[in-house]
């Protein structure tokens, strides 16, 4: 079985060759205003890759997947630009057509043995993603979008995308590159793009009540260089969960329970007992969507933020019990975290916060259409989303898999389902998912 | 510099003054004639018709006399008509337009810089400068190569970007024209600094499958104001041979020339060059003159090259660390000055109308014999055209030429609209203002163009067009400007802040 070395990553790293795409027209001299709630993920990334087949990308050239990126970037302008920060050192997007970094790179493995390597380690997708943090070397001129175009041995195609979540949330994402396909598919008329409602209304500051946020933790301030500190080394896996195991579970529910709430269950419950201290687990955060179309608005975070809390010990209890937790006691803290991020500027000494992983967070990806983008009518083979910049205690992402034509109530998709989590406890958290449940 | 009339320049009656006297010398000729014409038509009214008559008789001409004065009438006649230089038609002429995909907004240019120049931050403050100051907008367009981080500047890619740049705009010319390519008999293709084997020409030759006695020249190495140098060629070739067509291409291929070093001197190009060319078709075929849009009345050409300092001052070398790139010498505004006073001292004669001539004659007479502190006349060349193309080599040449001739705003528009649009591309700018000039529906019949163009050597070229029918802007225009005319023309800032 081939295995990833340093050699591979290395090879395919230094066959890289840079260029941007810029929108096609000029934008002129407008701002983007970033909400609170963006400004609150300033330190996250979202990196996300697609797989296609040798056949979906047969006779494609590299100006081929350029030149839809051009009338995508003149709807989505704040996507192409930079970030600047006001007299008072709060930060903005200037929309100023800096464009969006693309990565052309030749892989010498075929996609086939490239997956068979993530499997097991899932530092492959490193390779296949550029990783430059914002401020690396100058914030000012620091791409928001990274898109990276790799060639496999076999004809096929990754494209892997390094986002900054201070621009928008992982729908934002998902459905910028959705729209990305259908531009190249055929030309999409041109709609001007609105600000979504959830950035437009902020509740008033001083409505709120005097409580901290939980899901929002603070950190020393990185300055100019938007990368989370932390303490120990995080890794990432991504595990395949059917759909009959998580039937299994429900065979006797109300039909309002997801996939989501089951899985978020049963891995607190795992990490309860991987972890020594339960006060590190009592409490999680989640982050789910309010169910919207996303298509002509300009990203933005969107996500409903709420905590958690068990009043009992979370390794002994019932997995529907915290599934009936999950579901009915969460306490929404959108408006805690807007208030909190807004005093920030106005004080002295203004400091940073992280959301993912201030608790181990619990990210329901569930109808992000990332099975989306087409090429050629084809499909995707694979699709897997991730954070980076996730802090110590962990973040879990429920994505879905492609749906072949199923249908039905209840859950009869398979999930994805990636984990971020320090070393170690990733290992125990495998030991454990294929002991109780064999899920490898 | 004032004229050398006191300064009532305000005073209207100046202005009348001013009109009578040209209106007087310009039209001497008429005038004189007239009275003369008066008297001779009462003569002969006051004699009567009978006294003509007698007056035939009394010549005792005979048929022998009559046929012989009537055949040396013709035979002069002939001669005259023979010997008359052929009149050259510019048919039509198609400009390149880039691809979106090829824009680089300042941004991304900055961006890049300073991801190439990361070891060299002074270079890149002197670049950002450059740009703000530079005149330029944020359409302009850079080949794909030169898009990467670091460029790559392979021969292949700047074939591909010749290929490109020429072959679109002979498509788009011979769309407009209904030119066939076998009817081609002259083809020039100037472009600077990209010179391959085969020649640029020879691969247009190969793409078209042109004629194989067809005429073919390649010019390098000449700078900008190649273009002008392409269409003095070609109206010589088209003396020589009747009935002919050419077809001009003038383009500058910016691939292989992008300077990768940090040499100050030479990073100015980097930042004003960018891709365009254009295609130009002239005839000298009396059937063409129906539907040509311009007659070539003047090309005039002025090379510096024997004075050292001109020489030197647009210099093609390696810097220290290898790197190839055009160094640009401090004086070079002085030099382009002194090229152009010598273009127009020759030119003026050939175009001026009769009154700015006899002021200046006046004022050089003045100048020798009454009292050499008399500041030298120039000539008001704004009577002599009504359109002004200037190279849109960079901001300060066309502030420089502005200043030096006195022109106005309006006059030096389509120069500073087609720097803001499409950078400085070099040979084909030209084309690209005259085709603004078009779109904006301001050329009509009987027009006098004045196409000026600088180039390393030292060289000022220039070449006077006289438009042959008004040229209506269609609404299915395709030219380059076609998309964006009513934007323009736009407020460019003295600095852009980045």
């Amino acid at each position: 079985m081939v295995t990833i070395s340093p050699n591979n990553i290395h090879h395919l790293k230094s066959s890289m060759k840079l260029t941007s795409v810029v929108p096609a027209t000029v934008t002129g001299g407008k701002v983007h205003e970033l909400t609170n709630m963006d400004l609150a993920m300033k330190l996250h990334y979202i990196k996300g890759v697609y797989f296609f087949n040798g056949d979906a990308v047969e006779g494609l050239t590299m100006y081929d997947l350029k030149k839809p990126m051009f009338q995508l970037l003149q709807l989505y302008f704040p996507a192409a630009g930079r970030i600047r920060r006001s007299e008072t050192g709060r930060p903005f997007i200037t929309c100023n057509d800096g464009g969006v970094r693309i990565v052309e790179a030749r892989c010498d493995e075929t996609v086939d043995e490239w997956l068979a390597m993530a499997v097991e380690d899932d530092s492959a997708f490193d390779g296949l993603v550029y990783n430059q943090a914002l401020g690396d070397p100058d914030l000012g001129f620091s791409p928001l979008i990274f898109l990276q175009f790799t060639w496999f041995k076999c004809g096929g195609m990754s494209v892997g995308f390094s986002w900054a979540h201070v621009l928008g949330d992982a729908f934002s994402a998902s459905t910028f590159i959705n729209l990305g396909g259908k531009i190249m598919a055929g030309p999409v008329p041109h709609k001007s793009m609105h600000i979504p409602d959830s950035a437009k209304s902020e509740l008033p500051l001083s409505v709120l009540p005097k409580l901290k946020p939980n899901s929002l933790r603070r950190v020393d301030s990185v300055g100019d260089l938007w990368l989370t500190p932390n303490n120990c080394k995080m890794k990432t896996h991504t595990f395949h969960v059917p759909a009959d195991k998580i039937n299994h579970l429900l065979s006797d529910q109300r039909s309002k329970v997801s996939a989501f709430e089951v899985i978020s269950a049963l891995i607190w419950k795992f990490m309860s007992k991987i972890k020594k201290n339960p006060e590190e687990t009592r409490m999680v955060t989640l982050c789910t969507n309010k169910s919207h179309k996303r298509e002509f608005e300009f990203p933005s975070n969107g996500m409903v933020w709420s905590t958690v809390e068990a009043t009992f010990w979370v390794a002994e209890a019932e997995v529907l019990e915290l599934v009936e937790l999950i579901l009915n006691k969460k306490i929404d803290e959108n408006g805690l975290i807007t208030k909190r991020m807004g005093n920030n500027y106005s004080e002295e000494l203004s400091s940073d916060f992280i959301t993912y992983g201030s608790n181990l967070t619990f990210v329901n990806l569930e109808d992000a259409q990332i099975y989306g983008p087409e090429l050629k009518g084809k499909m995707l083979v694979y699709a897997n989303y991730t954070i980076s910049g996730v802090h110590d205690k962990g973040v879990v992402l429920v994505l879905p898999r492609p749906n072949y034509g199923k249908k039905g109530d209840g859950v009869n998709v398979d999930r994805t389902v990636t984990v971020v989590l320090p070393e170690n406890e990733l290992t125990q958290l495998k030991v454990e998912l294929i002991r109780n449940w064999s899920i490898t | 510099m004032p004229p050398i009339l006191p300064d009532f320049s305000n005073s209207v009656k100046l202005k009348y003054v001013k009109l009578g006297y040209q209106y007087l010398v310009n039209h001497f000729l008429t005038l004189a004639l007239v009275p003369i014409m008066a008297g001779i038509f009462l003569e002969v009214l006051r004699i009567g018709p009978e006294e003509l008559l007698n007056l035939w008789t009394s010549l005792h001409l005979d048929l022998v006399q009559i046929l012989c004065s009537s055949f040396l009438i013709i035979f002069i006649a002939t001669v005259y008509f023979m010997s008359k230089p052929r009149t050259i038609y510019l048919v039509d002429y198609a400009c390149y337009k880039p691809p979106v995909t090829c824009r680089v907004p300042f941004s991304t240019f900055m961006e890049h810089s300073r991801l190439i120049l990361s070891n060299n931050p002074k270079s890149v403050e002197f670049q950002m400068r450059i740009l703000e100051r530079s005149g330029l907008g944020e359409e302009t367009c850079l080949p794909p190569a030169i898009h990467y981080i670091p460029p790559q500047p392979t021969m292949e890619a700047a074939r591909g970007e010749a290929e490109l740049v020429i072959f679109s705009a002979m498509d788009s010319l011979f769309e407009k024209t209904g030119l066939k390519p076998k009817d081609i008999d002259i083809l020039i293709v100037n472009c600077s600094l990209f010179s391959p084997t085969p020649s640029l020409s020879a691969m247009v030759i190969n793409k078209y499958k042109l004629r194989s006695n067809i005429r073919s020249f390649n010019l390098s190495g000449m700078g900008c104001s190649a273009g002008l140098i392409s269409i003095d060629l070609a109206r010589d070739l088209l003396q020589v041979h009747p009935n002919s067509n050419a077809v001009v291409v003038s383009t500058e291929i910016i691939t292989p020339n992008y300077y990768q070093g940090k040499e100050r001197a030479m990073l100015l190009p980097n930042c004003l060059f960018r891709m365009g060319g254009a295609a130009i078709l002239l005839s000298n075929r009396r059937s063409e003159r129906r539907r040509a849009k311009y007659r070539l009345v003047h090309v005039v050409r002025t090379h510096k090259g024997a004075d050292d300092k001109a020489f030197r001052c647009v210099f093609e070398e390696e810097d220290r660390e290898g790197k190839v790139g055009i160094s640009l010498q401090k004086d070079l505004m002085a030099i382009a000055g002194e090229a152009l006073k010598s273009n127009i001292t020759t030119i003026g004669p050939l175009v001026l109308p009769a009154s700015e001539q006899l002021l200046f004659l006046l004022t050089l007479i003045g100048r020798k014999i009454v009292n050499p502190k008399w500041k030298p006349y120039i000539p008001d060349f704004k009577q002599a055209f009504e359109h002004f193309c200037i190279h849109a080599g960079g901001r300060a040449v066309i502030d420089e030429l502005q200043k030096n001739l006195q022109l106005s705003a309006e006059h030096c528009e389509a120069s500073r609209m087609t720097l803001h649009r499409f950078g400085n591309t070099s040979s084909s700018s030209l084309w690209y203002e005259l085709g603004y000039i078009e779109a904006k529906g301001r050329m009509r019949k009987g027009d006098r163009v004045w196409q000026i163009a600088f180039g390393s050597g030292f060289k000022c070229n220039s070449a006077v067009w006289k438009c042959n029918r008004t040229i209506k802007t269609a609404a299915n225009d395709d030219g380059p400007w076609a998309d964006c005319i009513e934007r323009y023309p736009v407020h460019i800032p003295e600095v852009v802040k980045l």
